[in-house]
């Protein structure tokens, strides 16, 4: 099962290794920017659509 | 009154008031219940004059020392 | 040296006054980017625009917490509600941007407070485009939302204990605009208070629950009971000031991140390692550059949009950051003016780019903008002494280069403001942005001592509460709640005096029955019934929101706006919680106030002293709308008095009015034991209301709009020039007898080109200070635009114009309001 920390987006937490950021970048008809969402080192990733083996 | 555009007759009580265009003027502008064109209406007579499209004048009028509508004549 | 192509063009673009087109070519390319990047967030005649969504992360995040913690002390819930969101919402940082920190989980989203009113949630289901994709889930997710909070939202709970027919005469629409509770609202803040830092500030919150469960250590006694209900409230306050560091940790988080794995750019590099410095210092510990002291502010006011829909932004954001742009650009010269204006223009950006979903009557009172969100500039220090600095002038320039409609400007003008910062008010309004509207210090001062007994030191540390109402930023003075839900439908009074008490139009007994005009003797007996009509509508209204008002602690609870105020800290209280302290500055919002003065002169003139027509005439002309009454209801327009042409037949009643309702002002009282004074003025209630309110004597039918002002003239019945306009506003007291005045002037562009225009307006803003007149605010747009706006309106996206209170995007507002707006006498200076 592929989990978040095996993602390229995930960054994990100094703080807590439990917890990261998947940072992704965003393009809206307006703007481009950075998006950031917490989320569990060890969540399952397999129906993430975004997801990128690291 | 008459609908300029659909030809609709009633009393002009019966065209839905919706706003002036001065206070001081007697041009309204009336919704015609068929059509639902908005029409602008001189209330001294009950006549429906024409359809109100957006800019035109007599909305959009003001008073003072300029911008004056010179098609305005109420 | 010859001038530059595009120094060229831009000299042709201010001849053409094509002010977008100036702006566009005359900022950096940072500020081009950020300011078109910005999704509109102000509803469009009523409706968002496309690709707007509402965000539903929030309250989901929400919900779920708030479930977890039930049974807990409403303050400890909801800041652990909110900790919850701060931690988990999704957070974004725009390219380019050096300012964070928004109120949602993406640029095109907007928050929806559900918290207010269960019955206008429902409204949400049928807006059309704003419900997030998959649609079918989105719509399911909301109706498990509003299932849950239906009965549990805090008009809900006020409703239970409202009287009745005071809960049905206020919800009926037609006297009141406003809910009494803080779900929708605004706050003072008092930022030499809160810039201590966070870290600070839950070190004093510490300090109290120490001391305080010291002392239920103690002998039992009825002293000790009070002290168990403030553990749990300065417990939310910990929370909330914790979760806020760690929310702007995120950001710090965040912003490293793409520095060191995404960005290429060395410089892109080195902005965002100091924006994740930034955010890892502020807002725990104190400011110290001006980056800093914008981010800090700016995560104030975005956790507390979190917290609520605060409708208004009360600020003084050049006295607040003045010092460090002294520091920074001046002193230590860290920053280029350039640079300094790139971040004082981002500032205006991320405050505009803020949106909340509101209900469809909030829209139609403020068409094209999310709040009345006035910043207030200049004035002077708590010694009498000019505030203007610096960034005073910053703000104005980079206002010019943005030019965005929400923050707009209030600038508190004195005798002391320089010549060159007058300057740069008058080419904000030249620029056509319909701001700074210019207030009358030294006025205003004396009117918040007069009318609520604020010190005048603390008076002179004033800000826009809303659009128009001073309110000090001090311990004691800031005022955490709308007391202006008492907004008044003031047309009313003088409608109800014709029909007994009766309203025409929702039909129902509203107001006291005082009598069959059609029996009256005299003009007395007509304006005695007008009185006792004013006083039972503002009556109802003032009972509701003081109700609203003692019970929002446990209705609705505000654990952000607490853990900022001083002396809810102090005390262990909500914010609201009016026995904290809180001196009291309320002021009753009067929509629609003119009409009353030009009904009651043509009554007078026509009914009672000329015998013209008789009272049965005229009722059965407004009974019918005046249709068929077509040449009487011009008499009644064109020969009565009007307000606003020096005319002390109309003048005198517009001040007795006004001076029977100052009286009463001090007969009723807030919460604090203080005064209730009228504040005349729209908004865009003039639009709202022009369906709500019937025929008039001044001759308005019902549908038409009201006047657009406080005490504007009706437009085009002030026929007398400008300065009888001023002259009718300065026949009464500006300090005794009301809070403020709103009036709005059209003047033209042409006229006020060039050196000429600048010194014509400033010989107009004399007089205007020597009448002693508190407010003033301009329109300097011409017909031709507008109207060429109206036919096309892609071509005019750009095209500013002042509402009333506030400014918004000329092709935003509705069709009417445009109108209403073009209607508006051009007056002609000198």
């Amino acid at each position: 099962m592929a989990t978040c920390k095996e993602c390229k987006s995930f960054f994990g937490r100094e703080d807590d290794p439990g917890q990261g950021d998947c940072v992704t970048r965003q393009v809206d008809p307006r703007q481009s920017y950075y998006r950031a969402k917490p989320v569990e080192a060890e969540k399952d990733a397999s129906k993430c659509g975004s997801f990128q083996k690291k | 009154m008459k609908c300029t555009e659909c030809a609709f007759e009633a009393p002009a009580a019966k065209f839905r008031y919706l706003y002036n265009a001065r206070i001081d003027a007697s041009i309204t502008m009336r919704q015609c219940p068929q059509c639902q064109s908005w029409l602008a209406v001189n209330e001294m007579n009950s006549e429906a004059q024409h359809l109100v499209t957006p800019g035109e004048a007599p909305w959009g009028k003001s008073s003072g020392i300029e911008g004056l509508a010179d098609d305005f004549n109420a | 040296m010859a001038k530059s192509q595009q120094a060229r063009d831009v000299d042709e673009l201010v001849k053409n006054r094509e002010w977008w087109f100036v702006a566009e070519k005359t900022r950096s390319s940072r500020l081009d980017y950020l300011r078109k990047a910005v999704w509109k967030k102000g509803a469009i005649g009523g409706n968002y625009a496309p690709g707007i969504k509402i965000d539903l992360k929030f309250p989901q995040l929400f919900t779920e917490k708030w479930k977890e913690h039930d049974g807990d002390p409403i303050m400890l819930q909801k800041a652990n509600a909110l900790a919850h969101v701060l931690d988990n919402t999704p957070i974004f940082i725009t390219d380019h941007a050096q300012l964070v920190g928004y109120v949602g989980s993406a640029p095109h989203e907007i928050v929806w407070h559900w918290q207010g009113v269960s019955m206008v949630n429902e409204e949400i289901y049928n807006e059309q485009g704003i419900i997030p994709e998959p649609e079918q889930e989105s719509l399911e997710t909301l109706a498990e939302l509003n299932d849950y909070w239906g009965g549990r939202t805090a008009v809900d709970k006020l409703a239970r204990v409202l009287d009745p027919e005071d809960a049905v005469k206020f919800m009926s629409g037609a006297i009141g605009w406003g809910t009494p509770t803080s779900a929708v609202t605004y706050s003072t803040k008092d930022f030499d208070f809160i810039f201590q830092g966070f870290e600070a500030l839950l070190a004093k919150v510490e300090q109290c629950i120490e001391d305080t469960e010291e002392k239920l250590q103690g002998e039992p006694s009825p002293e000790l009971l009070p002290l168990y209900e403030k553990i749990p409230n300065w417990e939310a306050m910990q929370i909330i000031l914790e979760a806020g560091i760690r929310y702007a940790k995120r950001y710090a988080r965040l912003a490293r991140t793409v520095a060191e794995h995404f960005e290429s750019d060395p410089k892109r590099r080195e902005e965002l390692l100091r924006v994740a410095e930034t955010c890892e210092r502020v807002p725990a510990k104190p400011p110290r550059s001006l980056q800093e002291s914008f981010q800090f502010d700016h995560f104030v006011q975005v956790i507390l949009r979190y917290e609520t829909f605060e409708g208004a932004w009360p600020h003084r954001p050049d006295y607040v950051h003045g010092p460090f742009y002294d520091q920074d650009v001046n002193v230590e010269k860290r920053l280029t003016k350039e640079e300094a204006i790139d971040l004082v223009g981002e500032h205006l950006i991320r405050t505009y780019e803020v949106g909340i979903f509101a209900p469809r009557w909030t829209r139609e009172g403020l068409q094209g903008i999310t709040g009345t969100w006035v910043w207030t500039m200049g004035g002077v220090k708590p010694d009498g002494s000019d505030a203007c600095n610096d960034l005073t002038v910053a703000y104005m320039q980079a206002a010019r280069l943005v030019r965005v409609s929400n923050p707009t400007f209030g600038f508190r003008w004195h005798p002391k403001v320089k010549d060159e910062v007058m300057r740069e008010c008058f080419e904000c309004i030249r620029h056509g942005l319909g701001y700074p509207s210019m207030r009358n210090d030294p006025v205003l001062v004396a009117n918040s001592v007069h009318w609520h007994g604020h010190p005048v030191e603390e008076a002179r540390t004033w800000v826009h509460q809303a659009c128009m109402s001073p309110c000090p930023t001090t311990k004691y003075g800031c005022q955490p709640f709308r007391m202006a839900s008492a907004t008044a439908n003031c047309a009313k009074m003088v409608e109800y005096a014709l029909h007994n008490g009766y309203d025409p139009v929702v039909n129902m007994q509203m107001g006291p029955q005082t009598g069959d005009p059609r029996e009256f003797k005299d003009f007395e007996e007509f304006f005695q019934a007008w009185v006792k009509q004013m006083e039972w509508l503002r009556n109802i209204l003032v009972r509701t929101v003081n109700l609203g008002r003692v019970k929002d602690p446990v209705f609705f609870s505000r654990p952000v706006l607490s853990s900022v105020y001083e002396r809810a800290i102090e005390t262990g209280t909500d914010a609201c919680d009016p026995t904290n302290g809180e001196r009291g500055n309320a002021w009753v919002t009067g929509f629609t106030w003119v009409e009353n003065a030009d009904s009651l002169a043509a009554v007078k003139k026509f009914i009672y002293d000329e015998k013209k027509y008789t009272m049965a005439q005229l009722m059965d002309a407004l009974n019918a709308n005046w249709d068929g009454y077509e040449e009487m209801r011009l008499d009644f327009v064109k020969n009565a008095p009007k307000w606003g042409n020096d005319d002390d037949y109309v003048d005198e009643i517009m001040v007795r009015c006004l001076r029977e309702v100052s009286r009463h002002a001090k007969e009723i009282k807030c919460p604090s034991n203080n005064n209730w004074p009228l504040l005349p003025e729209n908004v865009s209630g003039n639009i709202h209301y022009s369906s709500v309110v019937g025929a008039l004597p001044n001759g308005r039918r019902l549908g038409d709009a009201l006047y657009d002002g406080g005490i504007s003239p009706g437009p085009g019945l002030d026929r007398k020039g400008p300065t009888a306009v001023l002259k009718s506003c300065g026949k009464f007291d500006h300090v005794t007898d009301g809070r403020a005045f709103l009036l709005n002037q059209r003047l033209s562009p042409t006229q006020l080109s060039g050196e000429k225009g600048y010194q014509l307006w400033k010989a107009y803003m004399k007089t205007w200070a020597d009448l002693g007149l508190d407010h003033v605010q301009f329109n300097m747009v011409d017909d031709a635009t507008l109207r060429a706006a109206q036919k096309d309106p892609e071509k005019y996206q750009e095209v500013i114009v002042r509402v009333a209170g506030y400014s918004a995007h000329f092709v935003d507002i509705s069709r009417k309001t445009q109108d209403n707006i073009i209607q508006r006498t051009v007056q002609g200076l000198g």
